[in-house]
């Protein structure tokens, strides 16, 4: 399938970009003839020829670079140049098709992110890679090696760490109360903490202020000095000037020229940063200026502020400015869809983001994302909005419904093989056709564009503009946001610039040309606004940062336990004898190591189905073994069995989850099944008593407590201390919190998750042991309903389900509560009604009570 | 553009739309000739009239997992559901024909509050699938114990005749799900409300985007599926001359079975109640099957497993492999790149 994919074919444009190819390649050829012996520090990092492809689409192409040590070289280039590809191949993320990569004079092959960094390469992404769920010194931990912290107080290397960027957090607080701008300074501060060799900082200032500029500045002067090689990627001229030796434009995926920043004017850089060649022709721009129809006055909301434009009718309005400006916000909000403050008038009347919602059609930039169901046909993405328009009484008619989408489809050349072709088989530019069959369907008021032509082929590109156009002519407003300066100067009237989220420019008529646009882009001096940026709330002091801990959940389950045997006891008296805590300890036990299990899937954000089960199968197969007047090495046997039988389901488990793409259910509901008929099959009914001087061993108690009891709290409280303080502990929270962070960070993710379903199965045996004593027979129809027990157990104990967060002293007390419950009916004289009643709401209500305290604690962003 | 690019992606559509259905059907096909073949006695007339009914309850309930599983949901309260409907239908009415209609209308106001409690939960609330439905499960079984103190009761001869009986030929049971299973087919492609459905379950967020109710749709999901789940209890509580207070628990895992088995994913998206009807009567004919070649119960249920696992992994093996998992690559590195750029 992959290679039907990739032929799809689009002969003429792939000459087009052939010959696009040869032109810009001698291009390049002329501009770059900057010899570099000129500079002291030798040469670093040499790439030489390098060329990426995404499918049949050049992100790179033979792009040549040296970085010298001791020097801050600047990339500089438009969105889509290829600054972040570049920037990605070098930190190991991607790998280039074609070129070679040159490190202190020996060609590297096969960078990866872990090779990368022991080379000495540090990367700081614009989008940091910071785990929300971990500790801001857990971050540092996890993704620094661990040579940094040796022999050393970590708390004081990690503070050194925050000092030098001027981070003033608490180590201890959890990342998701950090602002953008302090998970971008903490994520500077990692790439500076392992004294890299070369360094590479993408778009660090974004969201930072002045005087964290100017510190970073400091930072990066020092760093430079002391010989590493910066590599700073950036959009603003200004800074560039203030903090660069050496610049290299790219535009279009290819090296527009190398220069020494002291020796070319912003002009010169201005004109390699722009003359993008278009591909595509433009329609006509409106002739006759109409009335106003679409008005925004002083309209604020998330990362933008103080936005006002009017578009007469007839004309298309353009939103220009550096990616991360505001402008996708700005887009949002007209499109109803984030909440706004200010003034929307169409056609003179005032809109709500509630109206907008409904007569703002939006086409957004990730099509795949939020603008197509891409599981259904095209036919059915392009009439979902008009559907009360083909339909009477509630009933869709077929014919009506084909009649207008294919009228649709004919008016803006949509080329697909049917009308019921899915969607994903159709190009990028027939999507985006689709996305606007489905705008004009349903009679929009307004037309939100964002991005109209990414990842849309030239060809289809003219066709769109040429739609947006004829849109425009009827006199239905069109807002088009795009980082393609050349895209906006071609299909807009008017165009305001973007930065830091306010309006910096606003042009009309013949000023709308790409080199007005980019240099209001680039040439920007505004910084964020300082109140933006240091409004955390110091969440220092011991008892509310214990509130926000994953074991806050010790203290409630704890007290409603005591509670609650305290309210038992005054109504029976036989509860709190030395028999029934013993009981209830012992029963615990086997739902505790179980749920231990449990909480490892779920702090993976995965879940174990086959832990109930597994259980079961595990006593099934020891009552084959551990017998009355089995040899002890029968016996021992027996239990090596049980581990390594628990260790090959845990191994299945990982690997259809991680190999074979099954989700966590599917995988384990499968094993679920299976193991309940391989506990059958061995045992079609209750046989094989289990030796009693083991049961009697396993169930060994000292006064009221059993030493299983006591073991499973050990056990709970290493795993603990482990998941909080080691480095498996950090990576298999971290691979919960956001995969694709703790990828870029450098983790294995792949191996986390397979050792963690092992780990629950691990786990799984010590119930099974507890299990076996319990039931003391070998019983086939045992062990399944733990599976749900478990997960209201780990449920209680406070570990989210979306991964991340767990604990597994939580899981304990948790398991402790749910058996003291069930426990507790009985004695109280309560029917069964009450058990069942009692399970439910205490599961419901914890995960309401903890789901809404976690909303709280959490930082609005 | 010529036309001839555009032959290709069709044969690649049609391929994958079809894909759930044709494994299905074609299994079914495979299956029923082995049962001709080597056990011939597990098709035989009075053997498909014994087993449909239980095929048809278990389509019921496929249906409804099917509706929460298109919403990326997950139901754990089948059990709960089904067994409350069995209560009520034998209990209140204690075999007297009379109070059967307020019994079964009892029965349907229960379903449709835990169906409320559950969207609820999940659509508005955003707790997860799994752990609201399983709260809720426990909840509902406290409500059948309350009803039946878990003893059962023998079912009234009314509603024996009409869920048990038989109308040309046929078990009245399995007409019931074929008519749920047309209903559910028409009401999913040819209302607004279907339509708008499957788009919520595909892409909530495209969904959310031009304007449509996605939590309302999420809640009606819940309260479909409990629906369906009340009329396969009542069935049930038909079919069975003494059906017990557990009667839904054996039918949780194969509902989820049919399901993923029927070509839903389990992530949300399309749905396929044919195809999941029909992956109803494939688990029940190879039960049937295996029963009949002599394998002991106990087996059986590895045979299913093995179905199952063969089931996703054909599925996981079509779109979201080769192509998809390329694409995915490419996607998400092209992601990253926009990201970061």
């Amino acid at each position: 399938m992959s290679s039907r994919g990739r032929n799809f074919p689009f002969c003429d444009k792939d000459g087009c970009q052939m010959q696009d190819m040869a032109v810009v390649v001698d291009d390049s050829n002329a501009m770059d003839a900057q010899p570099n012996a000129a500079l002291p520090g030798s040469v670093i990092l040499r790439l030489s020829g390098i060329s990426k492809f995404y499918a049949r689409i050049p992100a790179l192409t033979d792009v040549s670079v040296d970085f010298n040590a001791g020097e801050v070289h600047a990339i500089l280039g438009e969105n889509g140049a290829g600054k972040s590809t570049l920037m990605n191949i070098i930190a190991g993320v991607i790998r280039p098709q074609i070129g070679t990569i040159e490190f202190d004079g020996r060609i590297v092959s096969n960078l990866s992110p872990e090779t990368a960094a022991a080379l000495g390469i540090a990367i700081s992404y614009q989008h940091p890679a910071i785990l929300d769920d971990l500790s801001v010194l857990e971050n540092l931990r996890v993704s620094l090696p661990p040579s940094l912290f040796a022999g050393k107080s970590p708390r004081a290397v990690a503070q050194a760490i925050l000092d030098q960027v001027g981070l003033t957090v608490p180590l201890h607080a959890r990342s998701d109360i950090l602002t953008v701008a302090q998970k971008q300074l903490l994520e500077i501060g990692k790439a500076l903490a392992i004294k890299p060799k070369v360094l590479i900082l993408d778009e660090p200032t974004a969201s930072l202020d002045q005087d964290a500029t100017n510190l970073l500045f400091r930072c990066v002067r020092e760093v430079a000095k002391a010989g590493t090689s910066v590599i700073y990627i950036t959009h603003r001229l200004a800074e560039l000037r203030q903090i660069a030796q050496r610049v290299t434009v790219l535009r279009d995926g290819r090296k527009r020229g190398s220069a020494l920043v002291a020796e070319v004017s912003d002009q010169d850089l201005l004109a390699m940063i722009v003359g993008r060649r278009m591909g595509s022709a433009f329609p006509p721009k409106a002739d006759g200026v109409g009335g106003i129809n679409f008005a925004v006055g002083s309209l604020s909301g998330q990362n933008f502020s103080d936005v006002s434009f009017d578009v007469a009718r007839g004309q298309i309005l353009g939103i220009a400015g550096v990616a991360g400006n505001g402008q996708s916000e700005l887009m949002r909000a007209l499109a109803g869809l984030q909440p706004s403050k200010g003034e929307v008038r169409l056609s003179g009347q005032a809109l709500s983001p509630h109206h907008l919602v409904h007569n703002a059609a939006f086409m957004p930039s990730d099509r795949h994302a939020e603008g197509l169901a891409t599981g259904l046909t095209i036919r059915e993405n392009a009439a979902i909005s008009a559907l009360d328009k083909f339909s009477s009484f509630g009933i869709v008619k077929r014919k009506a419904e084909m009649e207008h989408v294919s009228d649709a489809f004919r008016s803006l050349a949509v080329k697909a093989p049917s009308m019921e072709a899915a969607v994903k088989s159709l190009s990028g530019g027939n999507q985006q056709k689709v996305v606007m069959a489905r705008a004009s369907l349903s009679d929009p008021g307004l037309i939100i564009a964002d991005e109209p032509t990414q990842g849309v082929d030239v060809g289809a590109r003219a066709e769109i503009y040429r739609i947006l156009r004829e849109v425009s002519a009827k006199g239905i407003p069109v807002v088009v946001n795009s980082s393609d300066a050349a895209e906006l100067e071609g299909l807009c009237d008017k165009v305001i610039v973007m930065s830091r989220g306010r309006v910096v420019e606003t042009l009309v008529g013949a000023d709308v040309a790409e080199d007005r646009i980019v240099a209001a882009a680039v040439g920007a001096l505004t910084h964020v606004d300082r109140e933006d940026n240091r409004n955390y709330n110091a969440s220092a002091s011991g008892w509310r940062h214990f509130v926000q801990t994953d074991n806050a959940t010790a203290v409630p389950l704890t007290l409603v336990m005591i509670l609650l045997a305290l309210f038992v006891f005054t109504q029976n008296s036989h509860y709190l004898s030395s028999f029934n805590i013993g009981n209830i300890l012992m029963l615990a036990t086997a739902l505790g190591f179980i749920a231990l299990g449990q909480t490892v899937a779920l702090i993976l954000g995965g879940i174990d189905l086959s832990v109930g089960p597994l259980a079961g199968f595990l006593v099934v197969v020891a009552s084959f073994f551990v017998n009355d007047g089995q040899a002890p090495s029968v016996i021992l046997l027996g239990f090596a069995l049980m581990f390594g039988l628990a260790i090959v389901v845990g191994l299945v488990n990982g690997l259809l989850i991680r190999f074979a793409s099954f989700t966590p259910i599917a995988a384990t509901l499968a094993m679920y099944i299976g193991l309940q008929g391989c506990s059958f099959i061995l045992r079609d009914s209750p046989g094989g008593y289990i030796n009693a001087a083991v049961v009697e061993w396993i169930t060994w108690q000292i006064g009221p407590i059993p030493v299983a009891f006591a073991v499973l709290v050990l056990i709970a409280l290493a795993a603990e201390h482990g998941l909080r303080n080691q480095r498996w502990g950090w990576q298999l929270r971290a691979t919960g919190s956001n995969e694709d962070s703790a990828r870029r960070i450098g983790l294995r993710i792949d191996r986390t998750f397979v050792a963690g379903y092992v780990a629950s199965a691990l786990f799984t045996v010590l119930g099974a042991i507890m299990l076996m004593a319990q039931i003391g027979v070998g019983d086939p129809a045992q062990g399944a309903n733990y599976t749900l027990a478990s997960i209201t157990a780990v449920v209680l104990g406070g570990t989210s389900l979306r991964g991340g967060r767990g604990t597994f002293v939580g899981s304990v007390l948790g398991a402790l509560l749910l058996t003291e419950v069930l426990n507790a009916v009985s004695f109280l004289g309560l029917s069964q009604t009450y058990q069942y009643v009692f399970q439910g709401a205490l599961i419901l209500m914890a995960a309401l009570i903890y789901s809404t305290v976690r909303e709280r604690a959490a930082a609005p962003h | 553009m010529t036309a001839q690019p555009h032959r290709r992606p069709r044969q690649v559509s049609r391929f994958a739309l079809a894909k759930g259905f044709v494994t299905v059907v074609i299994s079914t096909i495979v299956l029923i000739g082995l049962c001709l073949t080597f056990a011939p006695s597990s098709v035989a007339a009075g053997a498909l009239a014994g087993s449909l009914p239980f095929a048809a309850i278990l389509m019921i309930v496929g249906l409804g997992q099917m509706l929460v599983v298109q919403q990326g949901g997950f139901d754990l309260s089948v059990a709960g559901g089904v067994s409350l409907s069995v209560v009520l239908a034998t209990h209140y009415p204690s075999g007297d024909d009379a109070q059967l209609l307020p019994a079964v209308l009892i029965a349907y106001t229960c379903a449709v509050a835990a169906g409320v409690v559950n969207g609820l939960l999940v659509g508005f609330v955003r707790l997860n699938a799994i752990v609201a439905t399983i709260g809720m499960n426990a909840l509902i079984y406290g409500v059948v114990f309350a009803v039946s103190g878990g003893v059962p009761r023998i079912t009234t001869d009314l509603l024996a005749q009409v869920a048990g009986g038989e109308s040309f030929g046929v078990g009245n049971a399995v007409w019931f799900a074929i008519a749920i299973l047309a209903v559910t087919v028409f009401a999913m492609k040819k209302t607004i409300w279907g339509r708008r459905f499957e788009a919520i379950g595909a892409n909530p967020l495209a969904a959310a985007a031009i304007g449509l109710n996605v939590r309302r749709h999420q809640m009606m999901a819940y309260v479909l599926a409990q629906l369906f789940y009340c009329s396969a209890g009542l069935l049930i509580a038909g079919i069975t001359t003494q059906p017990t207070a557990f009667q839904g628990d054996s039918l949780l895992l194969p509902s989820v079975a049919v399901v993923v088995l029927g070509g839903t994913s389990l992530l949300g998206g399309r749905g396929f109640p044919i195809s999941t009807a029909i992956a109803a009567l494939f688990l029940n004919q190879l039960s049937q099957f295996a029963f009949a070649v002599g394998v002991p119960y106990s087996a059986q249920t590895i045979i299913q497993a093995l179905a199952l696992g063969l089931g996703i992994g054909i599925y996981s093996i079509h779109m979201p492999s080769f192509f998809g998992k390329i694409n995915k690559l490419s996607n998400r590195e092209e992601e990253d790149d926009a990201i970061l750029s």
